[in-house]
């Protein structure tokens, strides 16, 4: 990666990096002007939808490798804080690393099976995954309560601090991306989605690569989870529903995939059209996939990407 | 004789699973594609079943044949209206191949899920049996009147879908496109046609397994989804894009999950299929048929 072509490409990074921070910016100072709770509160949630969105499109949009779980890690990530604070009284200290580290470490096993093969085995794998093991959290009642689910408890009693606290996790999560992406094995990424063949021909460890996007992915999804447990302080199996995967995928999609702002602001609008559109009888699911399906046809560089080409 | 019991549910079962796991590796044989709405067609052939017969007053035996026309006619329109860009020489979509469809056909999914939960509603629905009997002891085996004449059937679809790809025309321009797209049509076969026609097929196919199934599982608008993830262990299992690894896979999920829900346990009877898979994905990634997998 020498030449015009790499210096072109960060350059494009880099104007995206300040694009996805200003984002933020302006996400920071909302609470001088708005301080209503249930404002912040659907903010919260937008974000923790940004941070999925994040997630997932470094696994899909930069790696190009389309899993089909980021609800689910999300889910599994709430569920380790959860279980770490009802049986064992573990405190959210350790209950939240914990969510990032079990998350990591389940994505890393899953990774590593599947991403050995081509093809279309990690959307397969990663959907049966996903199902099962919400059916698996469902049905086992002695530890999860089924469907009643857990619950966790507060991080803070302020819904501005908690704000603030998803703000900083979102601004982090931006510049760990960035670094890692402007580095040697955001490089390999890339030249992986691009050409796997190709990059694997040229030495690069293709399986390692796509594993450590894999399992980096799903500890952002389980951080997110985990955060968003203690924030609603309580962690269901609704978490890991496929139309959560749908609204993530969506969000990346519509935002524009395989950028850093991309996500982040198609994660704040699709959640805060669906939040409107709740007023017109529950169609968001409806209009975002139909959403999905015509941006994926007719606009695949998303919003962003519409922007940014001019 | 529990096993013999189980062992012929099991088969039963695993013949509605093959119903739904030839279509998706058809498609795969053809196009290299995965069909995340595979399940929802299921879903549209069980809705089509019970709509039409409790709704307008439709006999079963009509209400059937009425399925597999939506769900045959779901399947070709995703093919012409979405599926169509993968191979009819757009220049770079080519490059985007299986992004675009992963995407594409989750998002179908969803979007027919929802649709259904708005228009038709959220509950499940009972549909008609094709025919009014109680169990009965066939032998030793506890058997319910819906289920055989179902697993009859399905039977007969296989054993139909089995024959038309080997010798008939159509099939013989399947396997071909299947095994080399650009060379079948360098020898006059429209893989075009053909591809829609195997879009066609498996929604037949599937949306009739749904309404086979309609009496015993009451539909609710995500009742494809396990079948769909029974499909896709399945075409894992058999070896991907194998019509034949599929129906033997099929069978074999069936008598496994029978006996693991009984001798193992019940409550994560479905979890089973992901070990399974993941089995499968470690030990042997090219499926059952093996090398065979590239053929139909």
């Amino acid at each position: 990666m020498t030449g015009g072509a790499g210096n072109l490409w960060s350059n494009r990074l880099r104007t995206d990096f300040r694009a996805a921070l200003a984002v933020v910016a302006l996400l920071a100072v909302v609470p001088l002007f708005v301080q209503a709770p249930y404002t912040l509160g659907i903010l919260v949630v937008s974000i923790y939808f940004a941070l999925l969105a994040l997630g997932w499109n470094l696994i899909a949009g930069f790696t190009g490798q389309f899993s089909l779980a980021p609800a689910a890690f999300a889910m599994l990530g709430a569920y380790a804080t959860a279980l770490l604070d009802f049986p064992l009284k573990a405190p959210l200290a350790l209950g939240i690393p914990a969510a990032i580290v079990a998350t990591a470490l389940l994505g890393f096993a899953l990774g590593r099976i599947v991403l050995r093969l081509k093809g279309p085995y990690v959307a397969l794998t990663t959907l049966s995954f996903a199902e099962i093991a919400r059916v698996v959290v469902y049905n086992s009642n002695a530890f999860t309560r089924g469907d009643q689910g857990l619950n966790v408890p507060s991080l803070m009693q302020s819904r501005v601090g908690y704000y603030y606290l998803f703000v900083a996790v979102l601004g982090a999560t931006l510049v760990l991306l960035y670094l890692l992406m402007r580095g040697r094995a955001g490089r390999f990424w890339l030249a992986i989605r691009d050409d796997e063949i190709g990059a694997e021909s040229r030495g690069i460890n293709v399986v390692r690569y796509k594993t450590i996007a894999f399992a980096l992915s799903c500890a952002i999804c389980g951080l997110a989870g985990s955060l968003y447990g203690t924030f609603s302080q309580l962690v269901s199996p609704e978490l890991g529903l496929l139309s959560q995967t749908g609204l993530v995928i969506a969000m990346v999609v519509i935002g524009g995939m395989g950028t850093l702002t991309g996500p982040v602001l198609g994660a704040l609008l699709v959640y805060l059209a669906s939040e409107w559109l709740r007023e017109f009888g529950g169609i968001q699911l409806i209009v975002f996939s139909l959403a999905v399906i015509v941006f994926a046809r007719f606009f695949r560089a998303g919003l962003w990407g519409i922007v940014a080409r001019r | 004789m529990l096993a013999l019991d189980l062992l012929v549910n099991g088969l039963v079962f695993g013949l509605f699973y093959a119903l739904m796991a030839v279509g998706l590796a058809m498609i795969f044989g053809v196009l290299k594609v995965v069909n995340f709405a595979h399940g929802e067609f299921y879903m549209v052939g069980a809705y089509t079943y019970v709509l039409v017969a409790t709704r307008l007053g439709v006999p079963p035996w009509l209400a059937l044949p009425m399925a597999a026309v939506a769900g045959a006619a779901l399947g070709a329109l995703v093919e012409r209206l979405l599926m169509r860009p993968l191979y009819a020489g757009y220049g770079s979509w080519s490059i985007m191949k299986d992004e675009y469809a992963v995407v594409v056909t989750f998002g179908l999914s969803l979007l027919l899920i929802n649709v259904v939960d708005k228009v038709v509603g959220p509950y499940p629905f009972r549909g008609p049996p094709l025919i009014e009997t109680s169990r009965f002891a066939l032998g030793p085996v506890m058997m319910n009147g819906q289920k055989l004449i179902a697993a009859g059937i399905s039977i007969a679809l296989l054993t139909g879908l089995a024959l038309f790809i080997k010798r008939s025309l159509w099939g013989r321009q399947i396997q071909a496109v299947a095994q080399n797209r650009l060379g079948a049509s360098l020898a006059g076969i429209d893989a075009t046609r053909t591809t829609a026609l195997i879009f066609a097929i498996s929604g037949l196919l599937a949306a009739l397994a749904g309404a086979l199934l309609a009496p015993l599982i009451n539909p609710s608008p995500d009742v494809g989804a396990f079948p769909a993830i029974k499909s896709y262990v399945i075409v894992v299992l058999g070896g991907m894009g194998s019509i034949w690894g599929a129906m033997v896979a099929a069978l074999l999920l069936g008598v496994l999950e029978s006996f693991f829900a009984v001798y193992v346990s019940y409550d994560y009877r479905d979890a089973f299929g992901l070990l399974i898979l993941i089995l499968v994905l470690i030990f042997r990634p090219q499926g059952l048929a093996g090398e065979k997998g590239r053929e139909v």
